[in-house]
């Protein structure tokens, strides 16, 4: 390598490392501000480096908010959408990818459609709709809504998924004779296993993050999720703790963290063509 | 005999399997009947009840409406409110897609690059697309804070300021600050898109350029742009559907403010239904916004069926 070219890699290297670190500092600085001692932040001028560190926020969101009860809510809600979605949509885009009937196309195009539906005219008639059946204020009002986005969604994934899989290997179970939910369940399924599961976790993330729905159709900590819970905890609270708020908000990205590394390997191989027609 | 051998007899198998080609459609509809009734119970009757509502007046609280007719269309369409907020939109959208795109195509190439660590950095850059945006709202409220933030402070620390800004409060800043976390928060979907294209243009085609005489600016220009064109398309058309629809971002950075000058149409919906309890108007409101991005929706339908996953 000359010393030109290795000029180059060092200076491209600078370049991309302080972008990277630009673009991060949002959720950097969101981490070492939920580790700081209050006294710290509210100094004039702030101060970029912190002098110790603390857990008592981490501490004081677990055993005095109801963060907890949020946290457990949301899990609930994300663990029943996902399941419920992929349930279906599996069936579904097996149906779509390899079958032939009428009006198979139109449908396709319809949940291509329904996926770029804005929630916000959804959330009016669902809302009637959940107070009319008295569903509101609790998760299943919140699953059902939640089913409007990420069913066309991991129907989607789940098609383009489908559409991947060579169908030799089906054939040759049909012809040794097995019956059609025989190959399936023998044949596709293992080799959709890995579309099914990054599906699953796509929309878990969908569905931990949604925020419009739990804010119209729940009013109660009893069945709040953490987006709107933790909003609560900034506008009902007289003083606005940042470091609650930076503690809490670190916690609910935890579980995104660990799906976020199982996936990471997807997104810049082959799943990009998949996540781009979404 | 490999296996597409087979399955080229089992397709030209003898006409007698027309009625198992029956039974298979059948066993098609079956695998696409929950999927079809879930779709209609949660996304196509509220659709029509949405239309319908909008030619009602009704008291969100206590539901009670009354028929009006084509009324809240007219007053929609003839108060100043909706056109307004419709300006406010496409300012929005146009704003932080634009970056979005620009960042987003710079940062693939970037990380395209044989840096140091590049996994980590990947994983760093993408990971605002997935966090909630209440996360990334918090987070940036905290940096925007009028007392305690470090963005004022940095930027009185380079001399660009004196005087701690007031970001989210006053024009035009509060646009320019939903449009930037906007683009922040938005532009690793387009990163994550151009980067799996930019893996699958051939090597050779830099080669002969290099070859030729041509340097990194004139490459990028005349192979990855032309070669990035078609996902780009479908990411700029997907973006804008998506950008324009955006609620809990702008909603939860300003609500609307300072004086209704980041109110979108979404927000407009939302307060109308549940601020001004005012369903029937909202219901119009969401209509007539749905109409605007029907346009956007159709051309992406065509682009998308054109190239099939």
């Amino acid at each position: 390598m000359t010393a030109r070219q290795s000029i180059k890699t060092i200076a491209v290297n600078l370049l991309a490392w302080a972008l990277v670190l630009v673009i991060s500092f949002p959720l950097i600085w969101m981490v070492v501000t939920s580790l700081r001692p209050q006294s710290e932040l509210i100094r004039i001028p702030p101060s970029l480096i912190p002098k110790g560190i603390t857990f008592e926020h981490y501490a004081r969101m677990l055993w005095e908010t109801p963060f907890l009860r949020y946290f457990g809510n949301s899990m609930i809600l994300a663990v029943s959408t996902t399941a419920l979605v992929v349930l279906i949509g599996t069936l579904g885009a097996y149906s779509l990818v390899r079958f032939t009937y009428r009006g198979r196309e139109t449908l396709a195009t319809l949940v291509l459609f329904t996926y770029l539906l804005p929630s916000v005219v959804l959330i009016l008639p669902l809302y009637l709709l959940m107070v009319k059946i008295g569903l509101a204020n609790t998760l299943p009002s919140l699953v059902i809504a939640y089913t409007t986005f990420a069913l066309p969604y991991a129907l989607w994934l789940l098609r383009s998924f489908m559409a991947g899989i060579p169908e030799d290997l089906e054939s040759a179970a049909l012809v040794d004779g097995a019956s059609r939910i025989g190959a399936f369940i023998d044949v596709v399924l293992p080799q959709a296993l890995p579309g099914i599961i990054s599906t699953a976790l796509f929309t878990f993330i969908l569905a931990w993050n949604e925020y419009l729905y739990a804010l119209v159709l729940v009013n109660s900590d009893q069945a709040r999720p953490l987006t709107t819970g933790v909003m609560n905890m900034l506008i009902t609270s007289f003083n606005i703790e940042w470091s609650l708020l930076m503690a809490a908000s670190v916690m609910m990205s935890i579980p995104l963290i660990i799906i976020f590394t199982f996936l990471q390997s997807h997104l810049t191989r082959g799943f990009g063509a998949g996540g781009v027609k979404g | 005999m490999t296996d597409s051998q087979i399955s080229l007899r089992a397709d030209s198998l003898p006409k007698a399997s027309l009625s198992l080609e029956r039974r298979y459609s059948l066993l098609g509809l079956l695998l696409i009947a929950p999927t079809v009734l879930v779709l209609s119970a949660v996304i196509v009757y509220p659709l029509c009840f949405a239309i319908y509502l909008s030619l009602f007046s009704i008291y969100t609280p206590t539901l009670q409406g009354s028929w009006v007719g084509l009324d809240n269309y007219a007053q929609v369409f003839g108060s100043g409110t909706f056109w307004f907020s419709l300006f406010v939109t496409l300012i929005w959208t146009a704003g932080t897609l634009f970056l979005q795109i620009v960042f987003g195509v710079a940062m693939a190439v970037i990380l395209n690059q044989n840096i140091f660590l590049r996994s980590l950095a990947r994983s760093l850059v993408l990971f605002p697309y997935f966090i909630s945006t209440v996360v990334a709202v918090l987070a940036w409220r905290w940096i925007f804070n009028d007392l305690y933030g470090i963005l004022s402070f940095i930027l009185i620390k380079i001399g660009i300021i004196d005087m701690p800004l007031d970001f989210l409060g006053s024009m035009p800043n509060a646009m320019v600050s939903v449009i930037a976390v906007g683009a922040w928060k938005f532009f690793p979907f387009v990163v994550i898109a151009v980067l799996a294209r930019l893996q699958t243009i051939p090597e050779q085609l830099y080669e002969a350029a290099t070859m030729d005489g041509a340097g990194p600016i004139g490459r990028f220009f005349d192979i990855t742009l032309p070669q990035l064109r078609d996902v780009l398309t479908i990411v700029i058309l997907l973006r804008a559907i998506w950008d324009f629809k955006e609620f809990d971002l702008i909603f939860l950075l300003t609500g609307g403010g300072p004086l209704n000058n980041t109110r979108t149409l979404p927000l407009i919906v939302y307060q109308e239904a549940f601020g001004l309890n005012r369903m029937g108007m909202a219901a119009a409101y969401a209509v007539a916004m749905m109409l605007i991005m029907l346009a956007f929706m159709l051309i992406y339908l065509h682009r998308a069926r054109e190239r099939p996953a």
